[in-house]
């Protein structure tokens, strides 16, 4: 690795220095304001209202820890918090594996690599709302998918009814919607393994298992964590296609926090209001912080390629 | 001089502006509606040119209700404002922010000018009127006139045993089905099927007591409409999950449908709509008796003048303007499809000729004495979820028996309402 040379400030002449200064800050001060308004001043106000009690018609009202009390003694609370690692079960494997085995086959193809990578990536880009309906039709009781079980095998799957199968079901939609963009992280993490590497275990004697379990796998650790991450943090925050397709049922299992969170905030503002939905998304982002967190304690390796 | 034309114009556009009243008024982000507000305001403007109105749609989100509550509480609320429903109504009153409209000068007149003396009793909180009633969209059941007439009917199925004898000879389960017994797992879902099979069931009566903050429909009417549908469930002769449009594919043959659905079904559908469509109200129990009329739920909205509102009097004299001249009646049912809320639109002179044109219209037209609105309370949205996960959805699921369900159901509900 090539070594920055270290800068002697005090070789600097003092108006020179002054002058990056200024200009350093002049610089970032767009973003620092940017960030101050829509990122700072939003905290601090989300804050603020866990400890009220408003309805956005008068002021907020100093409610101490009660939104708090209540939200721990709430048992939609802990059905979102059960639906919401339901929902990680099925999805962070599914879309791990899928990503990676789109990756492997890019990662072979000689001709049309960009072609199929972008043709993936449209799943990514469509809009949530008009592939909710396209799926909602396409499992439907007597839509294609069920129609050929039936008419092929003599059973039906009941995708979105079946309040288990349903969170399966979502979760397969945002795998499909998300493999490409995964696939690609993958592919770069894939493409950055010298081949040296696997040159020397060919010369060892190792076969396809071992090269791909021994060197390719914990080589893309720093990919894995990166969508990981991504993954718990949409699943923190999926709410189109829950709210589109289900509606958060059947029996509640696909209500998300998301949806909780609207749902306190705009529909039930005389009862609980915007200061328990405050709540709710401070719990919610600490909940996935520490899902992060404890994710790249346990499964974050220093891999360094030399 | 051209410094001082221009001082003059922006000193004539200041004085113009201080001494013209002004309000703001949002009316529901809907093309038709739209432009009938806009012809509206131009009427307004030559004959009031002293009176601004500040006229807009409701600003996007996702929801009407999310905006306007953004909107007022940022201060930038309107004075006036369409496109409420029930239970926000009930809400934005419980929290004291609409201004009594039965208090204002010539309420009682406008009622009666307007022939909605029985109307308004629907949308009449503590005996107090808050919101003003623009239109009311029955509820009624869409048939598929043809595959009835290749069964052997001539008319729509009229009780619950009628439509398992229907059932019986059209529906094969995973593939056709008799009627759409449950519209979704949305929480507004359930105003378009539990509650109008119970008003159907009930002659129109309440399913909640407002009043006594208590569910009314846990008792034998709405044992028999739960029994209608878990049968229906149980023999597949109806589904939660089916394909797109089951009504025009002939895979469904009866359905509930508001007037709004005319217009598309018409456009994407013009072999099946008008043409092999039978109208009717919704079916009822056996015992239902026959010398009685059948009611079905009512999908209104309507308008409410809000507290903080500087010039009450001004927006109250538009509210009264605009209503008390049936014109605009008539140019709103013929710019939007849907009737306004008037006792006399099936028998008033002035709307005879597009009904004639319009026999769907008139059939809903027909509909609005027996469409009862829904309660007005401000849990309804958490009243409808409780009867989507403790009602609809077991229900669908076929978990528990009719009994378990609806004491269930009425304990929840009366839960959230105390």
């Amino acid at each position: 690795m090539t070594e920055i040379p270290k800068i002697d400030r005090k070789s600097i002449p003092k108006t020179l220095q002054r002058r990056q200064s200024i200009n350093g800050t002049f610089l970032i001060a767009p973003y620092l304001g940017h960030q101050a308004v829509f990122f700072g001043y939003a905290l601090l106000w989300l804050v603020f209202l866990t400890f009220h009690r408003w309805n956005y018609l008068s002021p907020p009202q100093w409610y101490g820890l009660n939104n708090f009390v209540q939200l721990f003694n709430d048992q939609t609370f802990w059905l979102v918090v059960g639906n919401t690692f339901n929902f990680i079960a099925y999805y962070i494997p599914m879309v791990l594996i899928l990503s990676i085995l789109f990756a492997m086959g890019l990662s072979k193809l000689r001709y049309l690599t960009t072609f199929v990578a972008l043709s993936f990536l449209v799943a990514n880009v469509a809009s949530g709302v008009s592939y909710s309906i396209v799926f909602t039709k396409l499992f439907s009781e007597n839509g294609p998918i069920n129609r050929f079980l039936w008419q092929s095998f003599g059973f039906t799957i009941p995708w979105f009814s079946e309040p288990q199968l349903a969170i399966f079901s979502i979760a397969l939609m945002v795998t499909w919607k998300f493999i490409g963009y995964y696939g690609l992280i993958f592919l770069a993490g894939i493409q950055g393994i010298p081949k040296s590497l696997y040159e020397a275990a060919e010369l060892d004697g190792a076969n396809r298992r071992q090269k791909f379990f021994k060197i390719t796998l914990p080589l893309l650790n720093p990919s894995m964590i990166m969508v990981i991450v991504m993954a718990i943090t949409l699943s923190f925050g999926i709410f189109t296609e829950p709210y589109m397709i289900t509606g958060g049922g059947p029996m509640r299992r696909t209500y998300t926090f998301m949806m909780f969170i609207y749902d306190n905030a705009f529909r039930r503002f005389t009862t609980t209001g915007p200061g328990y939905a405050a709540t709710i998304s401070i719990l919610a982002a600490a909940l996935s912080f520490s899902c992060i967190f404890a994710i790249r304690k346990i499964m974050e390796r220093d891999v360094e390629m030399i | 001089m051209k410094m001082a034309t221009v001082f003059a114009l922006v000193l004539v556009f200041l004085c113009a502006s201080l001494w013209s009243a002004t309000f703001t008024f949002w009316t529901a982000p809907n093309p038709n509606q739209e432009a009938f507000w806009k012809r509206v305001i131009e009427d307004w403007k030559a004959e009031r040119p002293d009176v601004v109105i500040n006229w807009r749609t409701i600003p996007a989100a996702a929801s009407s209700e999310e905006a306007i509550l953004n909107a007022i509480a940022t201060g930038r609320g309107p004075d006036l404002c369409t496109n409420i429903f029930s239970g926000f109504a009930a809400q934005l009153i419980e929290a004291q922010q609409l201004v009594e409209l039965s208090k204002l000068d010539g309420f009682h007149d406008l009622i009666a000018t307007r022939k909605m003396e029985e109307a308004i009793l629907g949308w009449q909180f503590q005996e107090k009127s808050y919101v003003f009633p623009i239109y009311s969209n029955p509820m009624l059941f869409w048939w598929r006139s043809d595959i009835l007439q290749d069964l052997g009917y001539d008319q729509p199925p009229r009780t619950y045993s009628e439509v398992y004898d229907l059932a019986e000879r059209f529906a094969v389960p995973r593939e056709k089905f008799a009627i759409e017994f449950l519209k979704g797992r949305n929480w507004w879902d359930r105003w378009f099927d539990f509650v109008t099979f119970f008003y159907a069931a009930t002659g129109g009566q309440p399913y909640i007591d407002i009043n006594r903050n208590r569910a009314l429909f846990g008792d034998d009417r709405g044992k028999e409409i739960l029994t209608f549908g878990l049968t229906l469930f149980q023999k597949g002769w109806t589904s939660m999950d089916m394909m797109d449009n089951p009504l025009y594919t002939g895979h469904l043959l009866g359905q509930l449908q508001g007037p709004w659905e005319m217009p598309r079904a018409e456009q994407i559908f013009p072999k099946v709509f008008p043409g092999n469509i039978w109208m009717s109200m919704p079916p009822v129990p056996d015992d239902y008796p026959e010398d009685q009329p059948v009611y079905t739920f009512a999908d209104t909205k309507g308008l409410v003048i809000f507290k903080n509102s500087r010039n009450i009097d001004l927006v109250w004299d538009f509210v009264k303007w605009v209503f008390s001249n049936e014109e605009y009646d008539r140019l709103w049912m013929e710019m939007t499809n849907m009737p306004p809320v008037r006792s006399d639109i099936a028998i008033n002179p002035l709307f005879q000729d597009i009904l004639e044109k319009n026999p769907g219209l008139k059939a809903y037209a027909e509909a609005i004495p027996y469409a009862i609105p829904p309660a007005l309370t401000p849990r309804t949205i958490e009243v409808q979820d409780a009867m989507t996960v403790y009602m609809t959805e077991p229900l669908s699921l076929q978990r528990g028996t009719v009994d378990d369900i609806l004491r269930r159901v009425v304990r929840e509900i009366n839960a959230i309402l105390f």
